[in-house]
């Protein structure tokens, strides 16, 4: 009973000591207006960009012709679409891209990248009617994954992003990754000039493409303006935002 | 010997229960911001509301969990210093008018997201990490909170969505401004910016 009582005492005091410790360590423990504010941040706050001027032109160009023919026409896409057949299209398109994500991974050495892209795109196009439905997804082994393109390839071989570049149309990218572009056009089964399938008609092709601008343009025309509408500077905003993004999908 | 060891071993996890319990207050805290930030966009008791009324309201619930002031502090960062206190001012009150502006503007007339909260993760004593997962429109985004504790409490310092940190991404637009522009010139663009009810004006290189 005695020695009950004294270790009772004991941790008692321990315990009294901790509780006025801890508090005391947290007061003396913050971050400072010096370390929050000043502190240089992640990302991409020194994007080598040479050619600015020229890419600021071509921005303002993407910018007049988005708002100008393409939101017309994803808005007349949206209105008219039902969301299912909407999201069937997207998923569509999104799967007929399998080729892409599969040499991207084998690129990348990542072996369960390539079995799960695999097996999603052979069962979504089975089962899921050539892509339109994802049921894919039900499976376990088979739960979606990010999707890996050719110049995230290169990013993760180390090779250097280059140059910022605006491209016409197509919007921000840089020299690494316009390298990764032409690669994933060249095993894209939908692109000219280096589609793998030969005897497709140049009008089924450009039939696929338009489908595929038009059915992916209102997500992206939305994320677009979401950046735009709270820019001080949408061309810095958005070169950021797209380093930003590329260095996290190549860290990944 | 046994019996000390005991109790002290009951003080140790009662006490590692009271830090952990302090984290996971924190993501509570979060939560129910985020929860009370929505209701105002979606819940019936504001569907009359002014868009205009609706972001004062949204600030309100916002301001009284955290102060906006450190996160657009730090997207300020350095380029405070070249700014009189008066523009200071003037300059916290318009990015954090702009700020919410885009949210409230961005989810209006979108069906309510679904925000669920992770675990927290601790990166220091000063520093905690939780992330979210939102669910909108049948699409999964990936949204990290990043908190501080500061003198005044613990004070979110940067979000970031999909990869993309506001924080940063407010610092280059702003310090590319100040190579170029001054204070009075940030001012007048973020005006500007207020006033525009359409987004989809053309850029003026």
């Amino acid at each position: 009973m005695k020695t009950y009582t004294y270790s009772l005492l004991a941790t008692s005091i321990v315990l009294c000591g901790l509780t006025l410790v801890v508090p005391l360590r947290a007061q003396d423990s913050y971050l400072s207006e010096e370390d929050i504010f000043n502190e240089e941040v992640d990302g991409a706050a020194n994007v080598y960009d040479p050619l600015e001027r020229v890419n600021r032109y071509t921005f303002a160009f993407n910018d007049f012709v988005y708002l100008n023919f393409l939101q017309p026409l994803a808005d007349g896409y949206t209105a008219l679409t039902p969301d299912p057949v909407e999201e069937g299209a997207s998923k569509f398109f999104y799967n007929l891209k399998y080729p892409v994500r599969l040499v991207a991974n084998l690129l990348q050495g990542r072996l369960n990248g390539v079995w799960v892209e695999s097996g999603r795109f052979a069962i979504n196009s089975t089962l899921g009617i050539a892509g339109v439905m994802t049921p894919a997804d039900n499976f376990k082994d088979f739960a979606p994954i990010k999707p890996e393109d050719i110049g995230q390839a290169l990013g993760a071989w180390g090779i250097g992003p280059g140059p910022y570049l605006v491209l016409p149309l197509l919007g921000p990218s840089n020299l690494r990754d316009l390298g990764g572009l032409i690669g994933d056009r060249s095993v894209n089964p939908m692109k000219e000039p280096f589609s793998l399938i030969d005897d497709w008609d140049w009008e089924w092709r450009l039939a696929l493409t338009s489908s595929e601008f038009i059915v992916t343009s209102p997500t992206l025309l939305e994320r677009y303006q979401q950046l735009k509408g709270s820019a001080i500077d949408p061309y810095s905003s958005l070169r950021n935002g797209y380093t930003q993004f590329r260095l996290g999908a190549i860290a990944e | 010997m046994f019996d000390y060891l005991h109790n002290f071993l009951f003080a140790s996890a009662l006490l590692a229960c009271s830090v952990l319990t302090a984290e996971e207050g924190q993501r509570e805290k979060l939560q129910s911001t985020i929860d009370a930030a929505l209701d105002v966009i979606y819940s019936d008791c504001c569907s009359e509301l002014t868009v205009e009324d609706k972001q004062a309201i949204v600030r309100e619930r916002i301001e009284a969990n955290y102060d906006l002031d450190v996160i657009i502090r730090r997207a300020i960062g350095r380029n405070w210093q070249l700014m009189k206190t008066s523009e200071q001012e003037t300059v916290l009150e318009l990015v954090k008018k702009l700020v919410l502006k885009a949210y409230v503007d961005g989810l209006e007339g979108k069906s309510r997201p679904e925000v669920t909260l992770g675990d927290v993760t601790t990166i220091s004593d000063t520093r905690i990490e939780i992330i979210s997962t939102i669910n909108l429109d049948g699409k999964t985004y990936f949204v990290l909170y990043r908190l501080g504790r500061m003198a005044s409490g613990w004070q979110i310092y940067d979000i970031v969505a999909e990869n993309i940190s506001v924080v940063s991404n407010y610092r280059q637009q702003i310090d590319d401004h100040f190579r170029k522009g001054n204070a009075a010139e940030l001012i007048a663009r973020l005006e500007e910016l207020l006033q525009k009810n359409d987004i989809n004006e053309d850029i003026h290189i």
